[in-house]
């Protein structure tokens, strides 16, 4: 009964769009002939069976991560770093840029124009090779100051557009109550804008996993550098950026999902 | 009433937008007790002068004195002073995320350290007084406006001030709910709440003020008590407005 009411529904459909699942099979046989023919062109043997080592290998003493998990795992850590580090600078900066004073707000406004208007590469040269030797930082250090400066600067305009999106009679009812500006800051405006910039804030930690990878210039064993490694050991250069590219992937791609999702919840709960 | 305390006294208060005349030469005293109507047409400058008693608008000329502090003098707290003085808003301005009772604890637990437990008690009281302690635990947003505006009403009595600033309170309302707004501050003002008021609820206005003040332009034609106002006004401009809005 079912299957019967189904199947035709399912011709309807196959029929109804068939153009498209006609585009869809050309543009998958295209890029298998791109890659097949690269293959042929170059005389390369795909050597898939020999990748998984590179991620988890048992030994005698038991499971142990390979280069390329080990490299994730430094990509988080820089990563989730730079992300606290980043909200700090961004909600300050913010904070700045909001403030009376008109030196904080040069010195905010000062901070967002550099960083946006410097390649990030060239900021993490500048930090390791120049701030990092003078205050003593290490690769590890100058990379994760480098990003949540240069996130920093991102967040704080994703916080300035919350803060300032409150509405002036948030402020006005808790002055009314005695509340100085710190505390109706800390207890009004922010757990506020905070709910609503959350979707934003969280695309910046989605792009700050994928930036975290420019860290493997400044000799930063994470993902990208470990993938590197293992393509000039190996010369499997197609398995490995093809597992590195999809690593990165399978973490950014569900954090996007849920970015979506939080900003559709959040448009109707207002 | 001349020899009750004065709580506010403001002197030659003005206040200019550019060239116009928010405030002009405004003064008036009130004294503790007492209970003043402001009125006046729209852009009058009644509000301007409400908000600037606690300084959520600040003057450019004169004096105010709260409880004889000058509210601009260098030193003054004006936390401190604010603590004093209840404000309610035409548009609520609850805390939308915060239910009911943390609304009206938040500040009596931050500011004046009273204990959690003392601070709810003494919320649910409140809201028991203005008759919506059953929806203690819901957020503002589940509340209608008459509700959101008692709420806001018990909010600002939850500092035990000494004197309540309402701004247009039912302007924002539906009809239906402005009644049961003016019943509690009816109440409020039978238990000796101080009140400046800014409203056009003229029944409320003829009720409870000992004296009503009516603004146009940013300065006050005239001063007097409901039966003075109503049966006797003088100055041509409030004989117009009343016979507009009467």
């Amino acid at each position: 009964m079912n299957s019967r009411a189904t199947s035709p529904t399912f011709v309807r459909f196959l029929v109804a769009h068939y153009r498209d699942f006609l585009l869809y099979g050309l543009l998958l046989g295209a890029v298998a002939w791109f890659i097949a023919s690269g293959e042929q062109g170059t005389g390369y043997h795909w050597k898939w069976y020999r990748m998984p080592r590179y991620l988890i290998q048992f030994t005698e003493d038991g499971w142990v991560l390979g280069p390329l998990l080990q490299g994730l795992i430094v990509t988080f850590k820089i990563s989730g770093l730079s992300l606290i580090l980043a909200m700090i600078f961004g909600l300050t900066t913010a904070i700045f840029r909001l403030s009376d004073s008109f030196t904080a707000r040069l010195v905010a406004k000062g901070y967002v124009e550099f960083i946006r208007n410097t390649p990030l590469l060239t900021q993490i040269f500048f930090i390791y090779y120049v701030i990092g030797p003078v205050f003593g930082l290490d690769a590890f250090g100058s990379a994760v100051l480098a990003l949540s400066l240069f996130e920093g600067a991102y967040a704080s305009e994703i916080f300035r557009a919350g803060i300032v999106s409150i509405h002036k009679g948030q402020w006005e009812a808790a002055y009314s109550l005695g509340l100085s500006r710190q505390d109706t800051y800390r207890r009004v405006i922010i757990p506020q804008a905070l709910r609503r910039i959350l979707p934003p804030l969280a695309g910046v930690g989605v792009t700050l996993i994928k930036d975290s990878s420019l860290a493997s210039t400044i000799a930063i064993y994470e993902l990208t550098q470990r993938g590197n490694i293992v393509s000039s050991d190996t010369f499997m250069v197609f398995e490995v950026w093809f597992t590195v590219a999809a690593i990165y992937l399978a973490i950014t791609f569900p954090l996007s999902l849920l970015v979506a999702e939080m900003g559709k919840r959040m448009r109707t709960a207002d | 009433m001349s020899a009750a305390e004065k709580i506010i006294s403001i002197h030659n208060a003005s206040k200019f937008f550019g060239s116009l005349k928010a405030l002009y030469n405004v003064s008036l005293d009130i004294h503790t007790g007492e209970k003043v109507v402001i009125i006046g047409p729209s852009g009058s400058g009644k509000s301007t002068l409400l908000r600037s008693i606690n300084r959520l608008e600040t003057i450019d000329q004169g004096t105010i004195t709260v409880d004889g502090k000058n509210i601009d003098a260098p030193g003054s707290d004006i936390n401190a002073l604010r603590m004093e003085m209840g404000m309610v808003f035409q548009s609520f301005n609850l805390f939308p995320h915060k239910t009911v009772l943390e609304n009206l604890t938040m500040a009596p637990i931050k500011l004046k350290k009273i204990p959690r437990g003392q601070a709810e008690e003494q919320a649910m009281a409140l809201l028991k007084k203005v008759g919506i302690e059953e929806k203690s635990g819901v957020y503002p947003v589940q509340l209608s406006g008459g509700q959101k505006q008692r709420v806001a009403i018990a909010r600002a009595l939850a500092m035990s001030p000494k004197i309540m600033l309402f701004d247009e309170p039912t302007s924002a309302l539906d009809p239906e709910m402005i009644g049961e707004v003016l019943d509690v501050m009816v109440t409020l003002a039978k238990e000796g709440m101080t009140m400046a008021v800014v409203t056009h609820e003229m029944g409320f206005a003829r009720e409870v003020a000992d004296r009503i003040v009516f603004m146009d332009q940013g300065e006050i034609l005239e001063i007097g008590t409901p039966e003075h106002f109503f049966e006797r006004p003088e100055h041509p401009r409030l004989k117009k407005f009343l016979s507009q809005i009467l």
